[in-house]
């Protein structure tokens, strides 16, 4: 039996609870294996990160990534910003994101003489979050102390776009050029449903509260990300845009980085690299037909991740998130949106969330995104008060714990969980670099 | 409804004046006093966006000694009324608007009839907009709208800019450059009057 593979260390952050009391990870369990990805889909290509080469892979794939794209409009006197989000830094460790940044700024200067070049971070929900990694890979430091997070409730900037008046965040646009940087990786395919994937910053990270409740409430599930074409096609937008420059990422690791003048062509290249990679994961996650999801990776309980895929798209994969000719996953926000007060879909076709999660077996995952939803219509068993507690303060999810019970140990709750759902099957959401950790009976069915 | 169990607490050895948190809080509960900041506990709504954006980090957040509901009592109201009002936004009456708070459309219409004239109105009367204060800022404005209010975003404040297209108002003419590229406009159009349209559940 192959021995599990470490997984991504617990964080210390204010979203979660303090690494020490991570006390047991719920790969080291009894009866924990892994699979690599290559095991599974061997036509898997090769990566560059994790490989020996380390970090310095991304480094030098970056400069030459670079070296094709046109920079020349940016004088010595203009200001740079290059903006980020913070789904970058919890790709394997986020070093390969923070190196790409770093990369990026060494370019510009050197091509262009222009040194004032300053790194903004876009959020999710967890406004504090970007700062945090700034202040881990000392990005503050290399940008000359010119890294800041940026949030959606700062102060904003009115984008005139093809449908009306939007809003972006006005740090992000606060500059001559902008740069684009980001990653392939398909996370929440259930919002962006693989349309304009690599656009979507500009309608999330980057943009204001009016223009991300335009998203997720104001266009349906399927149109909601022309919120993010709207505003970059905008003039205001287009002006300032210089380039993009993009970590290409499958389920098992950093392919490359792709840089590009045009963001639409870079685009159909990591759509092409979503559908082809992550598909395949998806489908095999949809032919699980009973497990218990375990949460263990220091990330908001949507966003923890097994072989790149996120749980928000387990809990829905028994619905194609690809197909757009269904309206609805199984979960998304519109889709929760439409629960009606007897706690059941409005519309009778609405799919249910997938049935095989049995049991949620919440380990090590963070506040700061609204989660009642899941343990509201997945038995939940979260270790240790601490954690309860932080999420009974968290103003996201006042009402997690009321539908989850408490257990003190990972050992307690995987016993509690076996026995309650009857299924040794377990699938570990703890973003192991390369496979899966997981049981062994769910290992011999996925192979 | 939201049931508060935290309050922003300012360490005035830190507070600098800036004045971001005035300018973030979405009940607008925050003012200034001797270039510090002063925050009106009975108002506040415990979102922590103070807390989140100060630069000093100068606010901390601490339980409560007794926790507050905030909830609209929708007894002696006319619930024909009230879904009339969330449909006219285009809303059903149950669907949740709040992710945070699973506030539901017909609580938002409860407030507006009950008096609330502005956004921050209704996050302090419902704790709406107070969980992650992001993604439910329009809602609010197309229930407003509804009802025939016009709120006016707080002078110098970043709480809220204005309200935004929905599906329903997208020209024919982005509808047809754009339909190829896999944005399903008039597809979503549907789901969404079907969803307006459903029948109620009933209350819990």
């Amino acid at each position: 039996m192959r021995p599990p593979i470490t997984p991504i260390a617990p964080r210390p952050s204010q979203y979660g609870i303090d690494p020490s009391l991570v006390k047991t990870r719920v790969a080291e369990l009894p009866g924990m294996t892994s699979l690599t990805l290559r095991e599974l889909f061997p036509d898997l290509p090769s990566v560059i990160f994790p490989s020996d080469e380390g970090v310095s892979a991304v480094r030098r794939h970056t400069e030459q990534a670079l070296s094709n794209v046109d920079m020349s409009r940016i004088k010595p006197d203009h200001k740079v910003n290059i903006l980020s989000s913070h789904h970058g830094f919890t790709l394997l460790g986020g070093e390969p994101y923070a190196e790409m940044l770093r990369t990026i700024r060494d370019v510009i200067e050197e091509k262009t003489g222009c040194s004032n070049i300053r790194l903004r971070a876009g959020v999710g929900l967890r406004f504090r979050e970007t700062e945090e990694y700034i202040r881990r890979y000392k990005l503050d430091e290399y940008f000359k102390g010119k890294a800041r997070g940026v949030a959606p409730v700062d102060e904003g900037v009115a984008i005139e776009t093809e449908i009306g008046t939007l809003y972006g965040i006005k740090r992000i646009y606060d500059a001559d050029w902008i740069v684009h940087a980001h990653n392939s990786d398909v996370r929440e395919v259930h919002f962006h449903r693989m349309v304009d994937r690599a656009v979507k910053p500009f309608g999330m990270s980057y943009a204001r509260i009016e223009t991300r409740s335009t998203y997720h409430q104001n266009l349906g599930p399927r149109a909601a990300n022309f919120t993010a074409r709207a505003i970059f096609d905008s003039p205001y937008v287009q002006d300032k845009f210089a380039f993009s420059c993009f970590l290409t990422v499958a389920p098992h690791g950093i392919l490359g980085v792709d840089a590009d003048n045009n963001l639409y062509s870079l685009n159909d290249r990591v759509t092409e690299i979503g559908c082809r990679y992550y598909g395949k994961m998806m489908t095999l996650f949809g032919e699980i037909d009973e497990c218990i999801a375990a949460l263990d990776f220091p990330c908001p309980v949507v966003y923890v991740f097994s072989a790149g895929v996120i749980y928000a798209n387990f809990v829905a994969a028994n619905t194609d998130l690809f197909d757009l000719s269904m309206p609805l996953p199984a979960y998304t926000w519109y889709t929760e949106a439409f629960y009606g007060r007897k706690g059941r879909p409005l519309l009778p076709d609405i799919p249910l969330l997938n049935p095989a999660v049995k049991m949620c077996l919440h380990s090590y995952a963070w506040i700061g995104y609204p989660s009642a939803f899941f343990s509201e219509h997945i038995p939940t068993v979260v270790v240790g008060q601490a954690q309860a507690d932080l999420f009974n303060r968290d103003p996201q999810n006042l009402t997690y714990m009321k539908h989850a019970v408490i257990s003190e140990n990972t050992e307690a709750a995987m016993d509690f969980a076996r026995k309650v759902t009857g299924t040794d099957k377990v699938l570990i959401f703890d973003g192991a670099p390369g496979g899966i950790n997981l049981s062994k009976p769910l290992a011999d069915l996925l192979r | 409804m939201k049931l508060i169990t935290v309050m922003p607490v300012v360490d005035l050895e830190k507070c600098k004046g800036c004045k971001t948190c005035v300018k973030v809080c979405p009940v607008v509960a925050i003012g200034m006093q001797d270039k510090t900041a002063v925050i009106d506990v009975e108002r506040c709504r415990g979102c922590g966006d103070c807390e989140q954006r100060c630069p000093e980090y100068a606010i901390t957040m601490a339980l409560r000694d007794e926790p507050v509901l905030a909830k609209v009592d929708m007894e002696g109201l006319d619930y024909d009324e009230i879904a009339k009002l969330c449909r006219a936004a285009k809303f059903h009456p149950e669907q949740v608007l709040c992710y945070c708070t699973a506030t539901r459309a017909d609580e938002v219409a409860a407030a507006i009839m009950q008096g609330a004239k502005s956004p921050d109105d209704i996050s302090y009367m419902t704790g709406m907009r107070t969980g992650c204060k992001v993604e439910c800022i329009e809602p609010i404005l197309r229930l407003l709208e509804a009802a025939g209010i016009e709120p006016k975003p707080t002078p110098g404040g970043w709480q809220w800019y204005g309200r935004t297209i929905t599906a329903w108002e997208i020209p024919e003419a982005v509808k047809e450059k754009y339909g190829a590229r896999g944005f399903y406009f008039d597809e979503d159009i549907e789901l969404l009057n079907r969803i307006v349209n459903a029948p109620l559940q009933g209350k819990e």
